[in-house]
């Protein structure tokens, strides 16, 4: 149980990167980047090149992941973002889509379809605590995801760059009449996101491998925690992204948990499947859109891409 | 003179003797490859065109092959669509098909109106149960794999308590009815069924549904990346439990994802391990597939290898057109790299398979124990 709990959190510390570099560019640009799951794929695969040069643990790969990550997101607004932002949001999404794609088709190209193993973040071992034994993979990957998300909350909360981004964010006229550059603070939060998304793509690949179409199911989850969390909101987005974690991992095993399901429910092999789980997960995202359509963080919903 | 003056003549002369400079073939025949080299089966397509490739390197003397790519990708209107271009433009003497079941059942009605032969190494069965004559598999269809999948776990192993992990795609849920049947003819039920979505990444839950039905084996029939997902979890999850698994744990791309320890009582079916190089022939094959690819070959490349390499074989004795290669593949029992191939009448041509177990030391398996003709057609 502790070691699935461990493995749920994990995992949704990882959807909560991708999630938060999803939800800052919705913030800052109004438009939907559907290239934000690739950028974790894409992350994958940065991790998996450096190790082949440097074969250090994968925490000593993280700030060169990052750094590249960041110029790869900015490189991305330039085709993606900056000549269509006076287009009609909908030119912006399909020009993320095109640029996923190609962002696929050259990981095919360059790494090949057969997925890679990125390096653990330490040694990849087992951890035993009170006589349970966890992942140590697991565990690190929880704790950094918390410190870079530890990191962004105070990058926008405490700096003067966080304000600016923030007040992009809120009212980009309104940031550019009092001497904001809306365009560096938007390109920014491209690089930003990405470079979140290509830390989850380094916690991800190497306890889930990665390969060049994985970008699809990553900006699906991306969707559904934003869209439980709330539109806009960056805690939000978090707890979606946990939550929905929790739920795949957990609801699996609730016979396992609670024994007595077994004798009341028949058929337990199949309601509590992981398709299942999957069916329900999308139930529940569609009734929050009928019925709280702000999602659970409350932001009001305005109009998206 | 001006340059043209001497240019042109000299390019008119070229042409004319063009076809004498090149080598002459008593046979030249077409033979378009059409496997998925980009999305999830790139890797079992990139395998099946590479062994295709090498084939054609091999052909017989006097035998030419042309062999243009086509990527079949994922979804059967692209299959289709590859097949429908390769046949206007190639005018194929046989076809090298996709290993993607799905794809295959879109494309064999086209073929069947063509009148062309298609090889492939797809396992699913439902390909060759249609009374198309012009598909031939050179891998053991599902039910020969099943067959020696469970025959394996229960009598090699003596294991009674199976839990099974299955995917939910066509190529799962088919093997999953496979096995359970076979195992209600040895009055054994699974402890525990699960069936997992081609992208879950989280093994988990499923590791801890298996621990709470308390198996003495698992068996897996699930995909490339989630069998080596599987194995890395349980092994980190400390399972304990021997896991015999399906054709995916074979490909060398797999195991490289799992450290050689976490393999430590994981064996799984197939039709032949080449990297465990057990003939002098299939040594050669695997020396010459990583000189010529740069990377290991597995099941689906010896499969596709030795198909073509029977097909080349009926061009060199005479066969010339479709309908005489398709009667010839038809008729004919070829000795391969991986078995013996003959048809059983609806195109299967794969009897054998073996079972490959690891030692927790390396990545190559050794072959633990080989069927032979289990379905008795090489018999007849």
């Amino acid at each position: 149980m502790l070691q699935a709990l461990i493995n749920a959190l994990a995992l949704g510390s990882a959807y909560a990167l991708l999630a938060l570099g999803f939800v800052l560019i919705v913030n800052a640009t109004r438009a939907v980047n559907f290239a934000q799951g690739d950028m974790v794929m894409a992350g994958g695969y940065v991790a998996v090149a450096l190790a082949a040069v440097l074969p250090v643990p994968g925490v000593a790969l993280l700030p060169g992941v990052i750094v590249l990550m960041i110029v790869l997101g900015l490189v991305f607004s330039l085709f993606a973002y900056f000549p269509l932002k006076s287009r009609p949001p909908v030119s912006v999404f399909i020009s993320t889509i095109a640029l996923g794609i190609i962002f696929q088709n050259t990981a095919n190209v360059v790494f090949g379809g057969a997925p890679r193993g990125a390096p653990p973040l330490f040694s990849g071992g087992l951890l035993t605590v009170g006589g349970v034994s966890l992942s140590e993979q697991s565990a690190a990957v929880i704790v950094v995801a918390a410190l870079l998300i530890a990191g962004q909350w105070w990058l926008f909360a405490r700096t003067a760059l966080g304000r600016q981004l923030r007040a992009t964010a809120q009212d980009r006229q309104m940031a550019e009449a009092i001497g904001v550059r809306v365009n560096g603070m938007i390109a920014f939060t491209f690089g930003l996101a990405a470079a979140l998304a290509g830390a989850a793509g380094l916690l991800l690949a190497n306890t889930f491998f990665v390969s060049p179409t994985d970008g699809t199911n990553y900006i699906i989850k991306a969707y559904i925690a934003v869209t439980i969390g709330g539109w806009g909101s960056l805690p939000g987005a978090v707890a979606g992204a946990l939550l929905i974690a929790l739920f795949e991992v957990l609801y699996p095993l609730l016979p396992t948990l609670l024994p007595l399901l077994d004798r009341w429910i028949p058929a337990t092999d199949t309601l509590f499947s992981q398709t299942m789980a999957t069916i329900l997960l999308y139930i529940a995202v569609l009734l929050i859109l009928f019925f709280r359509p702000q999602g659970l963080f409350g932001e009001v919903v305005q109009r998206r891409a | 003179m001006p340059l043209r003056f001497v240019v042109a003549p000299v390019g008119v002369l070229i042409l004319l003797f063009a076809p004498l400079l090149t080598p002459a073939y008593a046979a030249e025949v077409s033979v378009p490859v059409l496997v998925p080299v980009t999305g999830v089966f790139a890797l079992e397509g990139g395998a099946q065109r590479n062994g295709a490739l090498l084939a054609m390197r091999h052909a017989p003397k006097d035998v030419h092959v042309r062999g243009e790519v086509y990527d079949t990708a994922v979804a059967p209107d692209v299959g289709v669509q590859a097949l429908e271009r390769a046949i206007s433009r190639d005018k194929p003497t046989a076809v090298v098909g996709s290993m993607i079941g799905v794809q295959l059942l879109a494309m064999l009605p086209i073929l069947q109106e063509a009148k062309i032969p298609m090889l492939t190494t797809s396992g699913t069965a439902r390909i060759t149960e249609l009374n198309n004559p012009w598909i031939f598999r050179f891998f053991p269809a599902d039910p020969l794999a099943k067959e020696v999948h469970v025959r394996y776990v229960v009598e090699e192993l003596k294991k009674r308590r199976i839990a099974l992990v299955y995917q939910t795609t066509a190529y799962g849920q088919s093997g999953r009815a496979e096995i359970v049947e076979r195992l209600k003819r040895h009055n054994l039920e699974p402890v525990m069924q699960e069936a997992l979505e081609i992208t879950t990444r989280d093994m988990s839950p499923t590791i801890g549904k298996i621990r709470a039905a308390n198996p003495d084996v698992v068996m897996l029939h699930i995909h490339s990346q989630p069998t080596a997902l599987f194995v890395r979890a349980a092994a980190q999850a400390g399972l304990g439990l021997p896991i015999v698994a399906g054709s995916a744990i074979h490909q060398p791309t797999t195991v490289s994802l799992v450290e050689p320890a976490e393999l430590t009582g994981v064996c799984g079916e197939t039709n032949a391990s080449p990297i465990s190089g057990e003939t002098p022939e299939m040594r050669s094959f695997l020396d010459q597939y990583r000189k010529e690819f740069g990377s290991e070959p597995d099941g689906f490349a010896v499969g596709q290898y030795d198909g073509l390499m029977m097909m080349l074989g009926a061009v060199a004795k005479g066969a010339r057109t479709p309908a005489e290669v398709q009667k010839a593949l038809a008729s004919s029992t070829y000795a391969g790299l991986a078995m013996t191939y003959k048809s059983d009448g609806k195109g299967n041509m794969a009897h054998s398979a073996v079972i490959i177990c690891y030692d927790g030391k390396s990545r190559i398996p050794r072959v633990a124990k080989r069927y032979e003709n289990v379905t008795g057609v090489l018999s007849r």
